[in-house]
């Protein structure tokens, strides 16, 4: 026994042991009360017995009659037919009965050799003595993520004024907890801007904050957050958040890195938030919508989402894993990737497990379509979707996911060249078996689908309501967004994660937006940024929320927001995608060339995620403000902070001409003094006026460019990017003056707070 | 070229072509913007906590784990039990990453080796400019680290945790030292080929202020975009408006106190410095064609590494303090036959190049330059059924090969032995714990008091574990 527990320690982690000792301590309890009648050990006996004879169709790998053999919680739990035991009677056992039935067609093990009777006496005493089994649970039992989320009853808080929704109670609990106080509510201008930044992507209008400040109306806020809901901007701001965990891109990456058609799926899921499409919808169109009975033009396109990723047919395999690896890190938040070449080493997932989902993804094969007229025609072989060699070829069509069954085998240690066991599509064994009626038959995507948004699913509603919450406050109650394994440290606060997975999921699945209505309505998101020097070295990662989070916002959110102040942003929406213009060189040193000729007209100006993102070598502006490669899954995008970003946000020349339109406007408009128009440039950009500091630097600096360029005309209109032509229709005057804005409007849009959700 | 001329040189380049302007930023609120200075440096040198032997490092980082058996580390004992079965006693100890044979056979290195040098150093015949400057260089055969995992090991080895979240080796020295350049970034980074797997974290801040993350270059294309001022800024104009944009930063800075807002305040200052000194630093136009052979560069417009070991050493040149420069991939756990030559083929020379450079222009005493990855490659082959691809190795992370030159390390001496199967250390090994300590040793920190308050725990580069390996010393 001594040794046993020796080499049972030495296997545990160290932060296992605690627990094994629990467990021996039980045991080995037991063991001493009835030693006389050589009471059978199930650690020594029992489960090795099992583990040799049973587990094979009873466990990690299947689960014939949905029956599990392989730990305490799965015996006490049995299979379709009920329990398997019943201790201290083995008559009255299903187990014993089977392995000991004179009916050869009912014995089990069916194959092979019988359990000897040994082995049969063995089980029988064992059940017979009460079938002691430890009592604590594995790890991946008491995993908080592996067990279904919990309505929790709202925390009792001593401050009843603070709170607007329950949301607010689980957060302000905490801090009295602590001893904290939550911050006060954000100005309103900092609010609105707040709101209108985080669903939109966009800056609010002046009218809009104005309206804040003057309204009596107690529900203004909820009023305007309404509204902002129902603005189609919502779906391209939270649509390209749901691309990037898409991994959407418009080429094929690789060393080739091919045009590829794909926008209309982006357009797809741009329209289905703006629809406010229930989230289950939502996966199920995604996964699976091309096998939904008569299956509508837009749920084939849902597909897409399957599509993406890089891709190269010779290596097609790989693409199946990055789809393995997309469903584990986008619904389950799970590394199923680690189980590609041996079982996961941390989280309870073999191997086999992870081909299981390979064989679900492997039944599909990828066409290209056309639209035309609303349906949707083949237009050319499948899998062979990424054959497009230039941009202009792909008008008007997409890849989708078509059924094609495919046998799967498990690749040895990871390698395609040795394949191994056939393996059929299935569910991971620890997340148990919560899809509704599996047929008979072989399941399919569309099972899989069903399974993810399965109510018993205990990851998917909290996943995604985490991503939601991160997205709000820049870090999720879980802070590793993409790992809800075993090695996850607990939420920092469990019971609202589940709270808002319930809502998010119960009574029925709904779609984003009553969630987010909820979260940036309450008192916790109203808060103000400001660090708060006697809570930060309690709290230097604010994780307890005792105020809001100041966010630098996401590459093409820069450019939006730039391109808004200066007056031209395109509300265009969905459609091919847009090459605005970049600098030269951006597509040298290609292995294979690509081509970038500049949109004309408004197409230079769309919103950054119609962008053209070739993989290999995307727009200058997207990684130097850490949008993702897609080459995998991206659930939390860096926000990065070094010179070669203000080099771009200077000197970039299609910024720089946002900057002088935005001077133009301030330059012509009759407010009538300086200070007038610093605030009308002020509010555009900030939601807010200038404070008397500001006030005295910017104006200092206006009065300074004015007299140095009124003397110099030419160099005020290359300042102005003017023409000869337009020259000659404009005062001298004007033209220094606009100058002289263009300089403050261009400081004003590299203050940090232009790029800061405040 | 005498000691006093390259002091003159080196100081040259430091000192830029502006006057350090001692007024902080911070009164310039109620200053008159009229006269705005020059912005000072945003990472002013700090002092050692003892005198340094090296002032400024470049890292030629090797993702994937080169193949210290092929390359530095040769076993005439594995080319003799070629094809056996590994003995059940190693077998036991191993920690394979994709492996799973039972019984995975011995693999013989099929390339030569040769002693080099007066120091004897062996080489692989896949090394050879490598080789010509042995008696220059450290190699240590017994690096050690604690993960399998490429992204992990790669997280370890440069963060000093296996986890995201910490500073990256190269942050932490620009947070104790500072920067000599005052008009770069003291901490570059530079990239040929692949991505590290763990991306940013290689050289990220972690919970060290924003402003000493390292700041990474394009790899295609100009290295830097967006230099020069728009038509009609001049440098005064430009001064001016980054005086204005920072003024108004360091009132949000006060108001917000966050940490961003300082890190953009110190990326404007650097900015608006870099816009002279970068075009300058990146025009190769001024390298002799002697030079531009010398590391293999062809085309100074492509990308490559061996641009970017020019481009390192003309940031040191300039007093970049750290110079962190991936490329990869050589992860060869099939197809090493083709994989590894082809991955030497593309540094072999220029890392080479680099060192001897450095010592011609007298900046080798005071550069440390470090050669290595993540993890190294095991003794025994990873098999692969694929048609005609032939086998590779997998993971090893018991013992593997680095090397170390100048910056007041000792030239010409291995350090460290492995077992006759290469497989373990012969007695204490390398643990890169160990490495990173002798690293900021050779900076003159210590590191076991360069931390960081966090948490409210001090925390440091190599948690609780490190030691300084003064056999590495000259």
């Amino acid at each position: 026994m001594k040794q046993f527990l020796l080499r049972w320690l030495q296997l545990a982690g160290a932060g296992r042991i605690l627990l094994r000792l629990v467990v021996w301590a039980t045991v080995a309890v037991s063991a001493v009360q009835a030693a006389a009648d050589e009471v059978v050990d199930y650690e020594k006996q029992i489960r090795p017995l099992l583990a040799a004879r049973c587990i094979g169709c009873h466990g990690p790998g299947k689960q014939r009659s949905g029956l599990r053999l392989d730990g305490p919680a799965a015996l006490r739990k049995g299979g379709d037919s009920g329990a398997v035991i019943v201790p201290g009677d083995s008559s009255q056992s299903l187990l014993l009965q089977r392995v000991t039935a004179v009916d050869v067609g009912k014995r089990m093990p069916p194959r092979g050799v019988s359990l000897s009777v040994v082995d049969r006496q063995l089980l029988r005493d064992w059940v017979d003595q009460g079938a002691m089994m430890p009592v604590v649970e594995t790890e991946t039992e008491r995993h908080w993520a592996f067990r279904a989320p919990r309505q929790n009853p709202l925390p009792v808080v001593n401050d009843l004024d603070w709170g607007r929704n329950p949301v607010d109670q689980f957060i302000l609990a905490r801090l009295e907890s602590e001893k904290m106080r939550p911050a006060s509510d954000a100005s309103v201008g900092v609010r609105t801007r707040r709101v209108y930044l985080d669903l939109l992507g966009l800056l609010p209008s002046w009218e809009t904050v104005k309206q804040q400040h003057a309204s009596r109306d107690p529900d203004r806020f909820e009023r305007m957050v309404d509204h902002v809901l129902a603005s189609p901007r919502y779906g391209e701001r939270w649509g390209r958040h749901w691309l990037d965990l898409a991994r959407y891109a418009d080429s094929t990456g690789y060393e080739s890195d091919r045009p590829r058609a794909i926008w209309m799926y982006r357009d797809w899921v741009i329209d289905a938030l703006n629809q406010d499409l229930r989230f289950d919808h939502f996966v199920r169109q995604q996964v699976a919508g091309d096998l939904y009975p008569d299956a509508t033009p837009s749920q084939r396109i849902a597909t897409g989402f399957f599509c993406n990723g890089m891709y190269d047919p010779g290596v097609r395999w790989e693409h199946i894993i990055d789809r393995v690896n997309t469903v584990g890190t986008v619904f389950l938040g799970l590394t199923l990737g680690c189980a590609q070449c041996h079982d996961h080493k941390t989280d309870p997932l073999s191997q086999h497990e992870f081909y299981q989902f390979y064989a679900f993804l492997n039944a599909a094969k990828m066409t290209t379509v056309r639209r035309e007229q609303g349906n949707l025609t083949v237009h050319s072989e499948p899998d062979s979707a990424a054959s497009g060699t230039s941009p202009d070829r792909t008008i008007m069509t997409t890849e989708v996911l078509q059924h094609a069954p495919q046998p799967t085998h498990l690749f040895v240690r990871g390698d395609p060249a040795q394949p191994g066991a056939l393996v059929s599509p299935g569910f991971p064994a620890f997340l148990g078996n919560h899809s509704p009626a599996i047929p008979d038959q072989k399941p399919t995507r569309l099972d899989l689908a069903n399974w993810l948004v399965a109510e018993k699913n205990p990851l998917t509603a909290r996943v995604t309501a985490n991503r939601v919450w991160q997205r709000l406050f820049g870090s999720g109650l879980v802070q590793t967004e993409n790992d809800f394994g075993l090695q996850t440290p607990p939420p920092s606060h469990p019971a609202l994660l589940d709270h808002l997975a319930l809502q998010l999921q119960r009574p029925h699945w709904r779609g984003l937006k009553s969630l987010l209505r909820a979260l940036v309505t309450s008192a916790t998101y109203r808060q103000a940024s400001a660090v708060r020097r006697q809570f930060a070295v309690r709290d230097p990662g604010n994780r307890l929320i005792s105020r809001q989070r100041r966010l630098r916002l996401e590459a093409e959110v820069i450019r939006d927001v730039w391109l808004q102040a200066g007056g031209r942003l395109s509300s265009k929406m969905g459609g091919q995608s847009v090459f605005p213009e970049q600098v030269e060189g951006v597509l040298e040193n290609r292995a294979t060339p690509a081509t970038w000729i500049s949109s004309q007209g408004e197409d230079r100006y769309r919103r950054g995620l119609y962008t053209w993102v070739w993989r290999l070598t995307p727009h200058p502006m997207l990684p130097l403000f850490d949008a993702p490669d897609g080459v995998a899954a991206c659930t939390n995008r860096d926000r990065s902070n070094v010179p070669v970003q203000a080099l771009s946000l200077l000197n970039d020349p299609a910024l720089v001409e946002c900057a002088q339109s935005l001077a133009r406007f301030v330059a012509r408009s009759d407010q009538g003094t300086d200070s007038e128009r610093l605030d009308s440039l002020m509010r555009i950009c900030l939601a807010r006026d200038a404070h008397p500091v500001e006030r005295d630097v910017l104006l200092r600096l206006l009065e300074r460019q004015r007299s140095e360029l009124k003397t110099d005309l030419s160099l005020s209109a290359q300042i102005n990017g003017q023409s000869d032509g337009e020259l000659q229709t404009q005062g001298a005057v004007w033209i220094a003056d606009a100058a002289a804005w263009t300089v403050v409007a261009r400081v004003v849009m590299n203050l940090d707070e232009f790029i800061t959700r405040e | 070229m005498t000691p006093l001329q390259m002091l003159t040189r080196r100081q040259m380049f430091r000192s830029g072509t502006f006057t350090l302007a001692p007024l902080a930023l911070a009164s310039l609120c109620q200053q008159e913007v009229l006269s705005a200075p020059e912005p000072t440096s945003p990472l002013p040198p700090q002092s050692p906590h003892f005198p340094a032997r090296a002032k400024s490092v470049i890292y030629l980082f090797m993702i994937g784990g080169p193949s210290q058996l092929d390359l530095f580390d040769p076993k005439p004992e594995l080319l003799r039990r070629d094809g056996e079965v590994l003995p059940d006693s190693l077998l036991k100890q191993a920690k394979f990453a994709q492996i799973q044979e039972k019984q995975p056979k011995i693999m013989g290195s099929p390339w030569r080796f040769a002693r080099h040098g007066e120091c004897g150093a062996a080489v692989s015949e896949l090394l050879p400019h490598t080789a010509s400057i042995v008696d220059q260089v450290s190699f240590v055969k017994t690096v050690k680290t604690d993960d399998t995992n490429h992204m992990f090991a790669e997280l370890l080895i440069n963060t000093g945790w296996r986890q995201f979240g910490r500073p990256s080796l190269g942050s932490w020295v620009v947070y104790g030292l500072g920067g000599e350049a005052a008009n770069l970034p003291a901490f570059l980074v530079l990239r040929s080929g692949m991505r590290p797997r763990s991306k940013r974290a290689n050289y990220g801040n972690g919970f060290l202020p924003s402003k000493f993350q390292g700041t990474p270059l394009r790899f295609a294309g100009a290295p830097i975009l967006n230099l020069s001022s728009p038509p009609g800024f001049t440098r005064r104009r430009q001064r001016d408006s980054i005086a204005a944009i920072n003024a108004l930063n360091r009132h949000k800075l006060e108001s917000s106190g966050d940490d961003e807002v300082a890190a953009r305040i110190a990326s404007y200052e650097m900015a608006f410095r870099m816009q002279t000194a970068a075009p300058e630093l990146l025009n190769l136009s001024g390298e002799t064609a002697a030079t531009l052979r010398a590391y293999g560069i062809q085309d100074t417009s492509q990308p490559s590494f061996a641009r970017n070991c020019l481009l390192a050493r003309r940031m040191v040149e300039r007093g970049v303090r750290f110079v962190h420069l991936f490329h990869g991939d050589w992860d060869h756990h099939t197809n090493i036959a083709g994989g590894l030559p082809s991955q030497c083929q593309q540094t072999d020379q220029a890392s080479a190049a680099l060192v001897k450079d450095l010592a011609t222009r007298g900046l080798l005493d005071d550069t440390l330059v470090v050669w290595g990855g993540e993890l190294g490659r095991t003794a025994v082959a990873q098999k692969s059924n694929k048609k005609n691809v032939a086998v590779g190795r997998d993971h090893h992370i018991d013992a593997y090969t680095m090397w170390f030159a100048g910056g007041g390390t000792h030239a010409g001496r291995s350090i460290g032995s492995t077992d006759d199967l290469g497989y373990f250390p012969v007695g204490e090994p390398w643990h890169v714990y160990d490495l990173q300590a002798t690293v900021l040793h050779l900076l003159g920190l210590d590191h076991e008091r360069l931390t960081y308050r966090f948490q409210g725990r001090d925390f440091r580069l190599t948690d609780v574990h490190g030691n300084v390996r003064r056999e590495l010393f000259a």
